[in-house]
């Protein structure tokens, strides 16, 4: 046993790591050396020491964060994740006009045979106004940030909290949200928030944030979202152009209804795992289920196009598919196969999906 | 019926002392109201019942740190006669101190318990004050390093990304040899 670094060993003591072999060590050379065990003691109570203030700081800065919420319950949910893709939309469509005008110049410039030298330029400038956009919208959320607290102090920018939609996919707890709802998987915790205003923490099992879809559980054992399995299916095929559909969000605690069509079979700049919908969206709704008639699941909410939220976009149940498929080992779901909400009333249809829909909020420090 | 009841209690406890923030908002929710309408109706305002409050939760978490401790009392009750006990005490402090608060008195025995827990708080906060001004003694990277670890409960991987380090077992290194500093300065702030 190494007793040059003093600090390790008190870590280790006071996190309760050390082998029993290593303690006796620890013990029989404190016995032997006095001024060791004092030193050694000295560690350990600095140590406790800055646990405990460390602790002790952060239950602090959670109640502070808990009082501007309970004093300001209606602005509480300002940062959301959907103006994260406004950047994200704009600076694709910035390097797609930069694109076209591009190939503009190749254009031009091969008919009249000239080299093209500005490849690498663009792009640059590409990765040069993305980050111009990235900087605008930090200050952008900053403004709005500040503009909802403006009662109360200000908090730290570490302070960042997300929420959106979810939806069952198991009766015992595994559901699917959109990926950036949980900051692909960089936050400190998550909570569903059921019609019934229950929390349920939750866990990170499997995310894409490709595709933007990521699949949680329920942490609590027998869990059950509702009396019988999840009566919904999800849809193998992709659906066709016009489709009539709906969802259920919670933009607040509240399950919101909004129904609308399928306008392109295909969705961002194309992509073809992706739709177009036609359906007011806004804060809040992403990873909410888009269910077609029959009540099938078609797609998860995932962002809007513009400010003036023109055009709403969905990932197909392709690529939920894709990632059920790559699973953790340990992970055994048993998706519905039968679809109940077929033969039910709109209405019924809509009652039976609260039970298996709930506002999923993230925590980050 | 009282078994479920204190096992509710022992749950909310030992929730509170990990820092459980669904129980916490719980607690709040269901206590800042009682807290605040007494510190009202007892010449305080709602920036006061805030502070006092926290400070009475604060109390509650370091009472909670230890898995032995019990309440012989609710927690809404133990919060009320801390926050009490604290506005007393700031009262005081403002040298305004009125002869006998209102509705006071059904702790009475109790009081000594309160005291006691208050006083054990106060002198905890004085050695973390001190600690903290140690802390801010130390020189760059090792403030940040320990802050990061300790304050801001980051793993060794992320601090060692954060800070540049090569990989987290140079960032260890670097801890440990920090923690001697800091040491060496504690002690010697706490000898004077």
């Amino acid at each position: 046993m190494n007793f040059n670094n003093i600090s390790e060993l008190a870590e280790a003591w006071v996190n309760n790591t050390m082998s029993q072999a290593d303690k006796a060590a620890l013990q029989a050379r404190m016995e032997a050396d006095a001024e060791f065990a004092i030193e050694f003691n000295e560690h350990i109570a600095l140590i406790q020491a800055l646990n405990g203030n460390g602790s002790q700081k952060r239950f602090r800065n959670m109640l502070k964060d808990i009082a501007r919420e309970q004093a300001a319950p209606v602005q509480k949910k300002k940062i959301i994740q959907l103006p994260a893709h406004f950047w994200r939309t704009s600076a694709v469509a910035a390097s797609v006009a930069l694109l076209t005008s591009f190939l503009t110049y190749t254009i031009i410039s091969n008919t009249s045979h000239k080299p093209n030298p500005d490849y690498s330029t663009i792009s640059r400038e590409v990765d040069h106004l993305k980050r111009e956009q990235q900087k605008q919208q930090a200050t952008q959320n900053a403004i709005m940030d500040s503009l909802s607290r403006k009662n109360a102090p200000a908090s730290p920018v570490s302070d960042a909290r997300y929420s959106g939609t979810g939806f069952a996919l198991t009766n015992d707890g595994y559901f699917v949200t959109a990926s950036h709802v949980v900051n692909n998987g960089d936050f400190d915790s998550v909570y569903i928030l059921n019609k019934d205003g229950q929390y349920y923490k939750a866990f990170l099992v499997n995310f894409d944030s490709k595709s933007d879809i990521a699949i949680l559980k329920v942490e609590k054992k027998n869990f059950r979202f509702g009396k019988l399995d999840v009566p919904y299916a999800l849809q193998g095929e992709k659906a066709s152009l016009g489709t009539r559909i709906f969802t259920l969000s919670y933009p607040n605690d509240d399950a919101v209804y909004s129904e609308g069509y399928i306008s392109c079979k295909n969705g961002y700049d194309g992509d073809d795992k992706q739709y177009t919908l036609q359906l007011p969206a806004g804060h809040g709704q992403s990873g909410s289920p888009v269910l077609d008639e029959d009540g099938q699941v078609l797609g998860i909410l995932t962002a809007i196009s513009s400010p003036g939220q023109a055009n709403t976009y969905a990932v197909g149940t392709e690529s939920l598919n894709d990632l059920l498929q790559k699973m953790p080992p340990g992970n055994k779901l048993h998706l519905a196969h039968g679809n109940k909400l077929g033969r039910q009333w709109h209405e019924q249809q809509i009652s039976e999906l609260q039970n298996y829909t709930f506002s999923v909020k993230v925590y980050k420090k | 019926m009282v078994h479920s009841l204190t096992d509710t209690e022992t749950h909310i406890l030992a929730a509170l002392g990990r820092g459980d923030r669904v129980v916490t908002e719980q607690v709040y929710r269901q206590n800042y109201p009682i807290i605040n309408g007494w510190l009202i109706k007892n010449g305080g305002n709602a920036e006061d019942a805030a502070d006092i409050f926290q400070e009475a939760m604060v109390v509650l978490f370091g009472k909670a740190q230890n898995p032995d401790f019990r309440l012989t009392s609710s927690v809404s009750t133990y919060l009320l006669a801390v926050s009490k006990h604290l506005w007393y005490k700031k009262l005081q402090q403002l040298q305004r101190a009125p002869q006998r608060l209102a509705d006071d008195g059904e702790e009475g025995s109790h009081d000594a318990t309160y005291e006691e827990d208050l006083k054990v708080h106060l002198e905890r906060e004085a050695h973390y004050e001190q600690l903290n001004a140690s802390l801010d003694m130390l020189g760059e990277p090792c403030r940040s390093l320990l802050k990061a670890f300790y304050h801001h409960d980051k793993s060794m991987q992320e601090i060692s990304a954060d800070f540049g380090y090569t990989n987290p077992e140079n960032a260890k290194t670097q801890k440990y040899k920090c923690l001697m500093r800091l040491k060496k300065l504690f002690f010697a702030t706490q000898a004077k």
